[in-house]
């Protein structure tokens, strides 16, 4: 009788257990309960369209309605699949059908090939005519294939601890204000708005039942409430997203959000195993924080160095040498005869510079050097992977400077003044025998990045420092929406670096040689680099900060004024202006912009104007015991 | 005469000493046969960059000159031979501030140094 009320008692016990065991399984059933969802969805869907008779526009319009649903489901999914697994995600949502990616930490490896399929391109093939049923079978049997990798012990093992939990939502609020709200990868801007609230609301029982199984590390009560408002704040906007309020959204709501998000990493210290947080900073609480991503290492060679006093004198010599014409083959051109160190370390007065011989002109426009550092492969075209190989290219470049490396550092350490300070420097490079072109190009990166780490009235308004006119507001809603500008210059750096800000990226405009677009740029970009199809003519997005002082614009430096680029972008690009460029990724069909829109974008442009302080340049340059060399003047010339 | 069969056997002794010494640097390192003259003498240089750097800032844990650290990777042979420029730095980048500190060009020394690297 004993023995039977012990058992007894102890199945109770464990019955108890088991069933509160079950209870605190919430988060991780609730991602397999919505991926299971999904996938049924998906396969209904694909089974929808195979029996379908596509001949007539009804069943088109029924597919499209179908699909509209499933992009719901799956978008309160994406706060895990985008950050779990970027690359399936992309089977299952992609923008593009083929992609060619060099993530930072791969920089060493040609770009990889990333197959795109699944909900939006599926909703683009259905406006293809002639209408192309087994392709669009075969983009949604690629959204089938995705949702399998999610279903993988490696992805739901993550689950399990807390840390992927505020790593993931710190990539969705990222995307809150990068993504979600432009139209990035939902190509009917009817629906952008309408999925942005359907995902922030299923997103708060993600954020409740992620708080019943991890009670130890939870979101907090100010940060629900914080969202809950975001979400009112969101239900109270026009379902327009060109009317959408994307200021105060990000200012208000996203950026505290992930301030706060920031903090939970540091105090849960929140530990990455995945590739996504590779880039991102811990210790920033605002999106608009310079220091948000690092994308490259400006110290190159004095890596190690931490000393700000060691760090400062090679600053200090980086400066003299980039005025200092002795880097070029004649002893006449310096850095700073194109990227002049006053003017946004730029050239507005030429479209491309002259070449070294100065019979010719130079392919591409010089590019200002300020904010550079954010980009992750340098160089309009992508050939570098590192700030201090852009350097040495132009450096030993016969068309740029045409400099020898063996004779320009011998050249260089013919003066005393340099001489004393790199054989100073050498202590700090163990693997170094002797000073080389990469302790130079080191110093060169050193000295002109500090000029990137200003802010602009719009970086001050987002954090209340300062307030906006309605023009501007209105100018940077536009920029996120109508204009479609915000989805290939993202928040914050407005460049082509999008959350989570591991690769650069690339874009076909159609961008003419002459202003009468009389024919298309010769000039391949990307393609010269890596040639695949997809990449010829294109080139690397670059920053909108800055812009007015940077003038002339593309790569070729076509356009004068920030008129034109607007006027260029509204009438379609390159295809627009009947040029043929069959790969352009820009949308052909007119942004359809009024004058007063196109001078408020404008007006937006200018509140990223940064606030630089530069330097006076050097009183003079270090002189040589070669006494040929003592005439160099300081910045040389062209 | 004699002087001078000293010296002949001076140089050639130095001559047959110096090329062993550049002899067993050369095979410090698996480079493939293909490999120009020039190219296996940059690869040599890269690796020679690679392996201070490597002694200085990552032979702490990973003991490969010193007892390294417990459960940590020694780069065995069949460690290095499925290894990769993301394992060192993108799989856990917050256990490798050391490498994440890097410039690329050191990290690729560094990389280059361990995969040239022979090992017995």
């Amino acid at each position: 009788m004993k023995t039977f009320l012990v058992i007894l008692i102890l199945s109770a016990v464990v019955f108890c257990l088991s069933f509160t065991f079950r209870h605190k399984k919430e988060y991780t059933s609730l991602y397999n309960t919505t991926l299971e969802d999904f996938k049924r969805d998906q396969s209904q869907l694909y089974d929808f369209i195979k029996n379908a008779d596509l001949g007539n526009g009804a069943d088109r319009e029924k597919i499209k309605k179908r699909i509209h649903d499933s992009r719901l489901k799956l978008k309160s999914l994406d706060f895990w699949l985008r950050y779990l697994e970027p690359i399936a995600y992309r089977r299952i949502n992609g923008p593009l059908p083929v992609e060619w990616e060099t993530e930072v930490f791969e920089k060493f490896e040609p770009p990889y090939y990333r197959g795109g399929g699944g909900l939006m391109l599926a909703e683009l093939s259905l406006e293809e005519d002639p209408f192309n049923k087994s392709a669009l079978l075969t983009l949604m049997d690629s959204s089938l294939t995705g949702i399998k990798t999610f279903e993988a012990d490696s992805i739901t093992t993550q689950l399990n601890s807390f840390d992927h939990f505020f790593l993931a939502n710190r990539l969705y609020i990222l995307n809150l204000a990068a993504l979600y709200t432009t139209g990035f990868e939902c190509p009917d801007t009817s629906n952008i708005i309408r999925e942005l609230r359907s995902m922030m609301k299923d997103i708060r029982k993600v954020y409740s039942n992620f708080n019943v199984e991890f009670p130890a590390t939870p979101l907090t009560a100010d940060y629900l409430t914080l969202y809950n408002n975001a979400v009112e704040f969101v239900e109270g906007q026009s379902l327009q997203f060109s009317l959408f309020d994307h200021f105060t959204f990000i200012r208000d709501f996203v950026n505290p959000l992930f301030g706060m998000n920031q903090q939970f990493i540091n105090t849960y210290n929140v530990q990455s195993i995945n590739f996504n947080d590779y880039s991102l900073e811990n210790s920033v609480n605002s999106i608009f924080d310079k220091r948000l991503y690092n994308s490259q290492n400006t110290k190159g060679i004095f890596s190690f160095v931490e000393d700000e006093k060691v760090l400062a004198e090679i600053k200090r010599i980086g400066k003299l040498l980039f005025y200092d014409p002795i880097l070029s083959g004649n002893n006449k051109r310096s850095c700073a005869s194109c990227h002049k160190p006053t003017e946004f370390f730029t050239d507005t007065t030429q479209a491309t510079s002259p070449h070294f011989d100065h019979q010719q002109k130079l392919a591409r426009n010089t590019p200002t050097l300020v904010n550079s550092i954010f980009n992750h492969l340098i160089m309009q075209d992508g050939k570098h992977i590192s700030l201090q190989g852009q350097a040495r290219d132009v450096i030993t470049n016969p068309d740029e400077m045409n400099g020898v490396e063996k004779d320009l550092v011998k050249k260089v350490m013919s003066c005393k003044e340099y001489k004393d300070a790199f054989k100073k420097f050498l202590k700090y490079t163990p693997e170094e025998k002797e000073v080389s072109l990469s302790h130079i190009s080191a110093a060169l990166t050193l000295y002109y990045a500090d000029f990137s780490n200003y802010h602009a009235p719009f970086d001050d308004a987002m954090h209340h420092k300062t307030s906006l006119t309605p023009e501007v507001k209105h100018g940077f809603n536009l920029f996120m929406s109508k204009a479609q500008c915000g989805t290939c210059h993202f928040v914050p750096q407005f460049n082509g670096i999008k959350p989570p800000y591991i690769s650069s990226e690339f874009e076909v405009l159609g961008v003419p040689a002459d202003t009468g677009f009389t024919k298309l740029s010769s000039d391949h970009g990307r393609y010269s680099v890596h040639p695949a199809s997809e990449m010829m003519n294109a080139f690397r997005t670059g920053t909108v900060r800055n812009a007015p002082f940077t003038k002339p614009y593309m790569h070729n430096g076509v356009f004068n004024t920030l008129e034109e680029v607007i006027d260029f972008y509204d009438m379609g690009g390159g295809v627009g202006k009947k040029l043929s460029v069959p790969n352009q990724t820009l949308a052909s069909d007119s942004l359809k912009l009024t004058v007063e829109e196109k001078a408020n974008l404008i007006a937006f442009i200018h509140s990223l104007n940064e606030n630089v302080i530069f330097e006076a340049p050097p009183s003079g340059l270090p002189s040589s015991s070669n006494k040929s060399l003592n005439g160099r003047k300081v910045g040389g010339e062209y | 005469m004699k002087l001078i069969v000293t010296i002949l056997t001076l140089v050639m002794l130095s001559i047959i000493f110096h090329q062993c010494v550049t002899q067993k640097k050369a095979t410090a390192y698996d480079i493939p046969d293909h490999v120009t003259a020039a190219n296996r003498q940059a690869f040599i240089e890269k690796c020679e960059k690679g392996k201070v750097l490597y002694k200085i800032h990552c032979s702490g844990c990973h003991g490969i000159y010193s007892k390294g650290k417990d459960g940590v990777p020694n780069f065995t042979k069949i460690q290095i031979d499925s290894y990769h420029a993301a394992a060192l730095i993108g799989i856990d980048p917050k256990n490798h501030a050391v490498a994440k500190k890097m410039s690329s060009e050191q990290v690729d020394q560094v990389i280059t140094f361990l995969r040239l690297r022979k090992i017995d």
